[in-house]
């Protein structure tokens, strides 16, 4: 049973006129097992939230604490956050050329681990999980996310989170981007991720399409830096009537918060 | 090569002024060519040859010196056993003694003192097929400057594969000549893998046969300046000259490669790929690719490419692709040059996966290097090569992680 607490969290990111405060003072606890849905509207700072975590050094925190079991995640680089057990899936996964993905996943599930996988287990593990993401096994062989589709970036992400096993992961938008077909793929892939190593999962998501697949146990609404409520699933199916309006500053259109 | 050389430069047609290119001389190879230092002069950061050299640094070749004699050179089979007499000869001659000076003359100063201040000439003969590459050890005697001149010639028809290795620590001079006969597949691969204030400055002077396949390999991971020029051109039609390079510059270090191929006889092919990764401050990296099609070379395919990758700031890679065409009836020539930087993103990107900083930068440069050693097409050259930057890239780093980069 693990934790992870936010508590207090202030950031903001350097733009073109001056520095922007985008979080204002985060609180959301998290534990193994249970799936938080973040929704919220453009701008809000849903993606924000997601990088600061990570450790996108893009993001610079003012105040607040980030703990995992305890310890501080907000003093630690983005790899020490992924071996304490932190998983980022991206709503824009880049692209390293060059890296096959075989390399990269051996790479980080050496680094994770601390020491190499087995060869033999391994590679049945990677082709299974390939598998069941219904992955070309070519994909493999390519570069790290070039080339790939936008459902397939996706797939890939899940594919890490399968392999690498953390214990939390924030998915930003997963399901941006997706079919019905692969949305059910991809969604399948956490549930199995989350069914074997109990997994937390805080899922940043604008649509509630992927609450018919993913449940959540609970519905947080972010607007404007920070949650403006809270309540069980049945607060999607509100936000999914209602939108996001009543969230919203008074006069400012939706997309006017964006970073 | 190209001076002494007879050429009617065609005159164009008013009617159709495209059908042939303009009428002027080669600006692209008018340097000498001579075995005279004299003949060419001190370099200065001012000559086009020369504004990327660090002059200070390679000054002390710029007159002709006593060697130090202390380089060593070592001949056998790339697993260790003899060669096989009957197949690879291997004798030290005079300097000037067939083979040796028989390839083209110096083009620059410094080639002209490598070959004034060399005692004599290792010559590497390849006389019939071998089964495994040929290893060309040089090992460096030390920071007294010495001087060394290298030859391999293959006979017509021959198959085989020569590495040269070059390592411990040294400043020398030195002259390479490769000439390879009508028909032959040949490879030759160089590896600088020098200690750490080694200096490696000199020339290649090659020569393909007609009809003969040639793939030349630069592999130059260590040295605090290596430069090093290269010239080829062909012995008749249909020839294949394949030239890959990689290069690695840690930080205050200089490296360069110039490649000048020449196509002087009809339908033949040329391929030069460099690709080169610099880290830290100070990083330099040179690269000029010239490429002269001269008017007797209808059917001409070349093509040239450099790729750089900078890694952290603070390094300078210099790419420099010339072009020049004398005759309007060729298949292609074409070129490409960039420098590139790993960027933040990717960093991030693998950095979220658990990777370390420097464990990503490593992922990516094996990788980028990666792909070009896949080409070279000789596994067990490629598999040599591989250990060899694998080595280069994990220096002092955990037994672990040396394991995962070797795995394929």
């Amino acid at each position: 049973m693990s934790t992870l607490q936010i508590k207090d969290l202030v950031a903001s990111v350097e733009t073109k006129d001056g520095r922007k405060r985008i979080l204002k003072g985060v609180n959301l606890t998290v534990n193994s097992g249970e799936t938080h849905a973040i929704m919220g509207p453009n701008g809000s700072g849903k993606s924000t939230l997601a990088y600061t975590l990570a450790g996108h050094p893009k993001y610079e925190v003012e105040s607040g604490q980030v703990l995992l079991d305890g310890q501080d995640l907000l003093a630690m680089t983005p790899d020490e956050r992924a071996k304490a057990g932190l998983f980022l899936a991206m709503q824009y996964p880049v692209e390293v050329p060059g890296v096959s993905m075989t390399n990269f996943l051996r790479t980080a599930k050496t680094e994770i681990d601390g020491k190499a996988p087995a060869i033999r287990t391994w590679t049945r593990e990677l082709t299974d999980a390939m598998k069941r993401l219904k992955m070309d096994p070519k994909f493999a062989t390519r570069s790290v996310n070039e080339g790939f589709s936008g459902g397939e970036k996706k797939r890939a992400e899940v594919l890490q989170l399968e392999l690498l096993r953390p214990k939390f992961a924030v998915l930003d938008e997963t399901d941006s981007g997706l079919d019905v077909d692969a949305l059910r793929i991809v969604s399948e892939g956490v549930n199995r991720a989350k069914e074997s190593t109990g997994l937390g999962i805080l899922m940043v998501t604008h649509y509630t399409r992927i609450l018919k697949y993913i449940k959540p146990d609970i519905v947080h609404v972010f607007a404007d830096g920070h949650f403006v409520k809270t309540g069980g699933p049945e607060l999607a199916d509100e936000l999914e009537e209602q939108g996001y309006d009543q969230f919203l500053p008074e006069g400012a259109g939706s997309e006017s918060a964006l970073a | 090569m190209a001076q002494n050389t007879e050429i009617n430069i065609p005159v164009a047609d008013p009617d159709d002024p495209y059908a042939v290119p303009a009428a002027m001389p080669s600006s692209a190879d008018r340097s000498p060519r001579s075995f005279d230092v004299d003949d060419f002069a001190v370099p200065t950061a001012r000559q086009e040859e020369w504004r990327y050299t660090p002059i200070d640094r390679v000054a002390e070749f710029f007159e002709v010196f006593e060697p130090a004699g202390t380089t060593t050179v070592a001949v056998a089979n790339i697993d260790g056993s003899p060669v096989d007499a009957g197949r690879v000869g291997v004798a030290r001659v005079p300097m000037g003694q067939a083979p040796s000076g028989t390839v083209s003359k110096p083009t620059d100063r410094i080639a002209a003192v490598a070959w004034n201040s060399a005692r004599e000439a290792v010559v590497v003969a390849l006389h019939a097929d071998t089964d495994q590459p040929v290893l060309v050890d040089v090992r460096g005697g030390g920071m007294d400057p010495d001087a060394l001149h290298l030859v391999i010639v293959a006979d017509d028809g021959v198959h085989a594969d020569v590495v040269v290795e070059h390592h411990g620590a040294a400043r020398i001079a030195e002259g390479v000549e490769i000439a390879t006969g009508r028909g032959s597949q040949v490879s030759t691969t160089f590896v600088q893998e020098w200690d750490r204030g080694s200096k490696h400055v000199g020339g290649h002077r090659i020569h393909v046969g007609e009809g003969a396949t040639l793939r030349h390999s630069m592999v130059t991971l260590g040295g605090d300046v290596v430069r090093i020029r290269m010239d080829q051109d062909f012995g008749g039609p249909q020839g294949d000259l394949n030239m890959l390079g990689v290069y690695f510059a840690d930080p205050g270090e200089h490296i360069e490669h110039r490649t000048m191929v020449v196509h002087n006889h009809p339908e033949c092919r040329s391929r030069v790929v460099y690709k080169g990764a610099l880290d830290g401050e100070g990083a330099h990296s040179t690269w000029v690719g010239n490429a002269l099609i001269e008017p007797t070379a209808p059917g001409t395919d070349s093509y040239e490419l450099n790729r750089n990758l900078v890694l952290t700031p603070g390094a300078i890679a210099d790419s420099e692709p010339n072009l020049e065409i004398e005759n309007g009836n060729i298949v292609g020539a074409g070129h490409a040059s960039s420098v590139g930087r790993f960027d933040d993103e990717e960093l991030f990107y693998l950095q979220s996966r658990g990777i370390p900083e420097a464990e990503a930068r490593k992922l990516v440069v094996r990788g980028f290097f990666g792909e070009l050693v896949d080409e070279i097409g000789i596994g067990q050259i490629a598999d040599h090569l591989m250990t060899i930057i694998d080595r280069r890239l994990t220096r002092g780093e955990s037994e672990a992680m040396t394991n995962v980069l070797e795995e394929k």
